[in-house]
C-alpha cells in the first residue's frame, strides 16, 4: 500500500512538472482581452515556431498576488504598470532583461527607455500606455453630463447605473482628484475622505459596485450599464465601430496615465522565449498592428508610421496637451502602500 | 456498539501483554495495538501534516505582519486582531465587525427560510409512498451536487432586466426599468437560499422520515391547533435532524464568498470575500489569517455543538 | 388538515421549482442563437459544437477529470483504512474523539479556511521544493486531504452497521487476520467504500474554493474557468458548458443514488 502511494506520488510530480517540454512554449501572464488573443499568438507561432499560452488577470494586484502565491517559476511574460514596477523590482520577482537579445529595442521612444521607474529599460520594455476614463452610452447620457465625475459622485446627478473600476489606484485617486486632492495622496485624512466618497457612491442605488476595466466595457455594450469606468483602449475598440451609440471620455478633473510594459518573472521557464517575444513584439509591423487591434498608444516609436490616421488623431488614444495636463501617473508610495490598502478594503468592506 | 472497553485502563507494561478476546480473536494488547497502528498512521498521517499542521501555521500567521510590498513579515503582533474589531489606519472603524455581523445576518436569515421551507418539502416527500419516494429524494439531491458556480452565475440569467422578475420589480418601483436585479442584497440572499436549502432539508429529511405520526394524531384528537401540534409533536421529534441542517448550514453560509462575489457585485461584502480579497488583491496574508481565525472560532463552537447531536442522527 | 396538505403540496413543490430554476435557466440559454442579451432567437446547438474546439476548455475538462479520479483513489484508500483503523481497535476514549474531531474538520469548516491553510502552508512547503508551485499536485493534495475525511466518514458509519458478528464467526472458524480482512470485512465494507469514493468523486468535480486558492496557470478546472469567464463576460458558450457538466453530475448522482439504495436494500 506504501508503494502504491509513492507511485502515485511520483505520478503526481512527473504531472505537475511542466507538461510541456522547456523549448516550445511561451507563458504570457496579461491583461484580459489586451491583445488579439486569438492571432497574436499564431503569429508568433509562425514566425519563431514557439506556442504561446496566455493567461489572464482583471488588476496589477491580482497578477501580483499570483506572482506572490508562488506564480513566479510559471510565466515568462508578465505586463506589470508602471506604479508597481517599484514593487517588483525591489521584492526580486524580476529577471533583469538581456538588450544583446532584443535589437529592436532601438524602436522604442526615448520618453520610454527613461522611465523613472526603470531607467534604461534593465527589467521591462513599454508595451502600451493609455488613460482610464468614462465609457457611456449616448442614448442615456449626453457629452457634457459626462464632462466632469461629478456626474457619478455628486447625489444630485442621475447618471443611469454605472460600474465604478475595481482597480485600487485608479478609483483611488480619481475620488482624490474629484475631492481636489492629489491623485497620488498618503495623506490619511484625504485618503479617508476619498474612501467615504466611494462608499457612499457604491451604496446609492443605481450604482452596480466594482467591475474591471474590460467587464465594465463589456456591460454597457450589452446594456447592463449605461456607464463605466473603464481603459481608454478597452472603450475606444467599440466607440470607434459605433460613434453614435457609446462615448468615451476623460472629465475633467484628471485621472490616470498609465504605462504597461514586459518583463520577464524571476524564475521564468523559458528565458529565450521570452526575450524573443519582446524583440519580436517591438517590430514596427507588430506593434502598430498591436495598437490597433486593442486601440492603445503604442511607445514604438518605429510602429508609429504604420499605425491607421485615425487612431493617430483620437485624443482619446493619444491626448490632447490640455488633457494631458490633467493626467497623472500613479506612484508607488513604499510603506504608504499599506494604508493604501487598507483605505481600499474598508471601501469594499463598508 | 463495541464491546465494552477491554482497553485497561491504566496503561501497565504486563497488561499490555495479558492476552484477551477482541472481535473473536485472541490476542494480546500490543499486537492489537500494533495493527491498529498500522491502519491508522497512513490516513492520520496525511490528515496530521495537510489538515491539521497548516491550521496551526495560519493561526501563527495571523500575529504576523505585512511588508511594504504586501510579502508576509515575521514580526509578530496582535496588530491583525487589533484592526479586526476596528482599529485601523483611520480611527476606529467598525467595518469588519459590520462584516461579521453582515455575514451572521445572512447566514441566520439564509438558514430560516430554508429550515421554512425545508418542512413542507420534507413532509411532501415523506408522505409518499415508499416506491417513489427515493425518487423525489434524488430530485432534490441533485441540484445539491451540481456545481455552486453554475449554479450562482445562472441567477445573471434569471434576475436579467429582459426577464419577468427584474420587469415586475420594476413595475412596482423597486428597481429603476431596465436594471438587473443584481447586483444587490436580495440576490445574494436568492443565490444562498438556492445553495443552502439541500443542506436542510437533507438531515431534516432522514429525521422526518423516522416521525411518530401517532403522536401527532393524538394531538390532533385533543383539538391542538396546527401551531401547536407544530411545535410540540413534530418540531421536538424532528430536533435532532434539523439542528445537524442547521449546523451545517450556519458557518458555511457564513463562509460563503462565491454568491455574494458574483451577485452581491462588492456591495455587499461577507467575511468569506474579506477573507478571499487580502489572499488576492490586497495581498494581506497575515490580516486574511487572522479573520479567518475569527471565523474559526465560531466554526468550533458549532463543531462543538454537532458532536453532542450527531448521537442522535445518522448523515454520513 | 386538506387545506394544510394543499399548502404544503403547493409550497414543496414550488421549492423544488425554486431549487432547479438555475438549472433550467442555463440549460434553455445555451441553446438560444444569440450571442449577447437574452431574448430567444431560435434554438441552435452551435454553442456546443464551438465548445468542442476551444482548446482551453478542454484542458480544463481534462484537469478536472485527473484531479477527481486521482484524489478519489488515493483519498479512498485512506479513508477506508483509515475507518478501519479507527473502528475496528479499542481506542482510549479520548484518543477516539479526538481522531473524530480531526475527521469532522473539513466536513464542517467553511472551505475557505481551509483554502486559506493551505495556500500560507503550500507557500512554506515552496520554499523546500519548488514542486509545490500552485498547480495540478498542489490542488490534488488538497483534494485528497476534504475527501480522506468524507470517506472515512462514510465507511465508518458502514462499518458500525456491519457490527461484528460476521468478524467473530470468521475468527471462530480460524480465519487469520489476512484472510478476515480481504475475504470477509471488505466485500461486506464495499457499499461503503464506493458510496465514499462516489461521494469524494462528486466533490472534487464541482470543487470551486479550494481549487481557486491552489490552481497554477496550467492548471485551471471547468469551475475555475467557468468563475473568470462570468466575470468578464457571460456568453452562450458557457451556458452550453456549464450544461454539459450539470448533466453528467446529473448523471453520476443518480448513479450514485441507485447505487447506495441499492445496496442498502441489500
Amino acid at each position: 500500500m506504501k508503494k502504491l502511494m509513492l507511485l502515485v506520488l511520483a505520478f503526481l510530480v512527473l504531472l505537475s512538472s511542466s507538461a510541456w517540454s522547456d523549448g516550445g512554449v511561451l507563458k504570457i501572464f496579461t491583461w484580459s482581452e489586451y491583445m488579439d488573443e486569438e492571432s497574436m499568438p499564431q503569429e508568433f507561432e509562425k514566425a519563431t515556431g514557439i506556442k504561446v499560452h496566455l493567461d489572464m488577470y482583471e488588476s496589477n494586484e491580482e497578477m501580483m498576488a499570483k506572482l506572490q502565491a508562488g506564480g513566479l517559476g510559471q510565466y515568462d511574460i508578465i505586463i506589470p504598470s508602471d506604479y508597481i514596477m517599484p514593487s517588483l523590482i525591489n521584492l526580486n520577482l524580476l529577471t533583469p532583461l538581456d538588450h544583446s537579445k532584443i535589437p529592436n529595442i532601438k524602436n522604442v521612444g526615448q520618453k520610454f527607455t527613461e522611465v523613472t521607474f526603470d531607467p534604461g529599460n534593465k527589467y521591462s520594455v513599454g508595451w502600451q500606455w493609455g488613460t482610464v476614463g468614462l465609457m457611456y452610452n449616448k442614448a442615456k447620457l449626453k457629452e457634457s453630463d459626462v464632462a466632469s465625475w461629478a456626474i457619478l459622485f455628486d447625489p444630485a446627478k442621475n447618471p443611469g447605473s454605472f460600474y465604478l473600476i475595481d482597480s485600487v489606484r485608479e478609483m483611488l485617486g480619481i475620488a482624490l482628484v474629484y475631492l481636489g486632492y492629489d491623485f497620488n495622496s498618503n495623506n490619511p485624512k484625504e485618503l479617508k475622505a476619498a474612501s467615504d466618497l466611494l462608499i457612499d457612491t457604491k451604496k446609492r442605488k443605481t450604482c452596480l459596485g466594482f467591475k474591471g476595466g474590460v467587464g465594465g466595457k463589456n456591460d454597457v455594450i450589452s446594456g447592463i450599464a449605461d456607464a463605466a469606468i473603464v481603459y481608454n483602449g478597452d472603450a475606444i475598440q467599440t466607440v470607434s465601430k459605433e460613434p453614435e451609440k457609446y462615448g468615451f471620455i476623460v472629465p475633467q478633473e484628471g485621472s490616470e496615465i498609465w504605462i504597461d510594459s514586459m518583463c520577464i518573472p524571476a524564475k521564468a521557464p523559458n528565458l529565450e522565449a521570452a526575450h524573443k517575444w519582446i524583440n519580436w513584439v517591438l517590430e514596427p509591423e507588430v506593434g502598430a498592428s498591436l495598437s490597433n487591434y486593442n486601440q492603445y498608444a503604442t511607445p514604438n516609436d518605429a510602429a508609429i508610421p504604420f499605425l491607421t490616421k485615425e487612431d493617430l488623431e483620437n485624443p482619446g488614444i493619444w491626448p490632447t496637451p490640455e488633457i494631458a495636463k490633467t493626467l497623472h501617473f500613479v506612484k508607488d508610495l513604499g510603506k504608504d502602500n499599506n494604508m493604501i490598502d487598507q483605505a481600499w478594503t474598508r471601501v469594499k468592506s463598508h | 456498539m463495541k464491546s465494552g472497553w477491554i482497553w485497561p485502563q491504566k496503561k501497565s507494561r504486563c497488561s499490555m501483554n495479558k492476552l484477551m478476546i477482541w472481535y473473536g480473536e485472541l490476542i494480546t494488547g500490543k499486537k492489537l495495538m500494533k495493527r491498529g497502528l498500522f491502519f491508522l498512521t497512513p490516513g492520520m498521517l496525511w490528515l496530521i501534516l495537510f489538515l491539521v499542521l497548516p491550521g496551526l501555521i495560519l493561526v501563527v500567521v495571523s500575529f504576523a505582519g505585512r511588508g511594504s510590498y504586501g510579502e508576509l513579515v515575521w514580526e509578530f503582533g496582535l496588530d491583525n486582531y487589533k484592526r479586526l474589531i476596528g482599529f485601523g489606519i483611520f480611527g476606529w472603524t467598525p467595518d469588519y465587525i459590520y462584516i461579521l455581523l453582515r455575514s451572521l445576518l445572512v447566514a441566520i436569515v439564509t438558514t430560516l427560510i430554508s429550515v421554512i421551507l425545508s418542512y413542507p418539502l420534507c413532509f411532501y416527500i415523506a408522505r409518499k409512498p415508499e416506491r417513489t419516494r427515493y425518487l423525489w429524494l434524488t430530485i432534490v439531491i441533485i441540484p445539491f451536487w451540481t456545481n455552486m458556480v453554475i449554479r450562482t452565475y445562472s441567477w445573471f440569467l434569471i434576475l436579467a432586466p429582459e426577464m419577468p422578475l427584474a420587469k415586475i420589480a420594476a413595475f412596482f418601483n423597486l428597481v429603476d426599468p431596465g436594471m438587473p436585479l443584481y447586483p444587490s442584497a436580495f440576490a445574494v440572499y436568492l443565490g444562498m437560499i438556492s445553495m443552502f436549502l439541500p443542506f436542510v432539508a437533507l438531515p431534516l429529511f432522514s429525521s422526518i422520515e423516522r416521525l411518530d405520526w401517532t403522536l401527532v394524531e393524538a394531538a390532533q384528537d385533543l383539538y391542538a391547533s396546527n401551531y401547536r401540534i407544530f411545535m410540540h409533536a413534530i418540531l421536538p421529534q424532528t430536533l435532532p435532524g434539523l439542528s445537524v441542517g442547521i449546523i451545517l448550514t450556519l458557518v458555511p453560509a457564513m463562509g460563503m464568498f462565491v454568491v455574494p462575489d458574483l451577485l452581491g457585485g462588492a456591495k455587499y461584502m461577507l467575511v468569506g470575500n474579506l477573507i478571499q480579497q487580502q489572499f488576492g488583491a490586497s495581498r494581506d496574508w497575515a490580516f486574511g489569517a487572522a479573520i479567518s481565525m475569527g471565523l474559526m472560532v465560531l466554526t468550533m463552537f458549532s463543531l462543538y455543538l454537532y458532536k453532542r447531536k450527531i448521537k442522535d442522527i445518522d448523515l454520513l | 388538515m386538506r387545506k394544510i396538505n394543499l399548502l404544503v403540496s403547493i409550497t414543496a413543490i414550488s421549492t423544488m421549482g425554486f431549487l432547479y430554476l438555475p438549472l433550467v435557466a442555463v440549460a434553455f440559454f445555451s441553446v438560444n442563437n444569440t450571442k449577447y442579451g437574452l431574448a430567444w432567437k431560435g434554438f441552435t446547438l452551435d454553442w456546443y459544437i464551438k465548445l468542442f474546439q476551444n482548446e482551453l476548455i478542454l484542458h480544463a475538462a481534462w484537469n478536472t477529470l485527473v484531479l477527481a479520479v486521482v484524489s478519489t483513489i488515493v483519498s479512498t484508500i485512506l479513508g477506508t483504512i483509515l475507518a478501519i483503523g479507527m473502528d475496528r481497535f479499542p481506542w482510549p476514549r479520548r484518543m477516539n474523539t479526538s481522531l473524530d474531531l480531526t475527521l469532522h474538520l473539513p466536513v464542517i469548516i467553511p472551505d475557505i479556511i481551509f483554502a486559506a491553510a493551505m495556500v500560507v502552508a503550500f507557500g512554506f512547503l515552496r520554499s523546500l521544493s519548488s514542486i509545490f508551485e500552485p498547480g495540478l499536485l498542489n490542488m490534488i493534495i488538497a483534494h485528497i486531504t476534504f475527501q480522506t475525511a468524507f470517506v472515512a466518514l462514510v465507511v465508518r458509519s458502514r462499518l458500525v452497521s456491519i457490527g461484528k458478528e460476521i468478524e467473530e464467526a470468521a475468527r471462530d472458524l480460524y480465519a487469520d487476520t489476512t484472510y478476515l480482512l480481504l475475504k470477509v470485512t471488505l466485500p461486506l465494507l464495499m457499499p461503503g467504500i464506493v458510496a465514499g469514493a462516489m461521494l469524494a468523486f462528486t466533490l472534487s468535480l464541482d470543487d470551486f474554493v479550494i481549487s481557486f486558492f491552489t490552481a497554477g496557470p496550467d492548471s485551471v478546472t471547468l469551475p475555475l474557468y467557468i468563475y473568470a469567464a462570468v466575470r468578464r463576460v457571460v456568453t452562450p458558450q458557457i451556458h452550453a458548458l456549464s450544461t454539459i457538466v450539470l448533466l453528467v453530475t446529473i448523471v453520476l448522482v443518480i448513479c450514485m443514488e441507485r447505487f447506495t439504495r441499492r445496496k442498502n436494500i441489500k
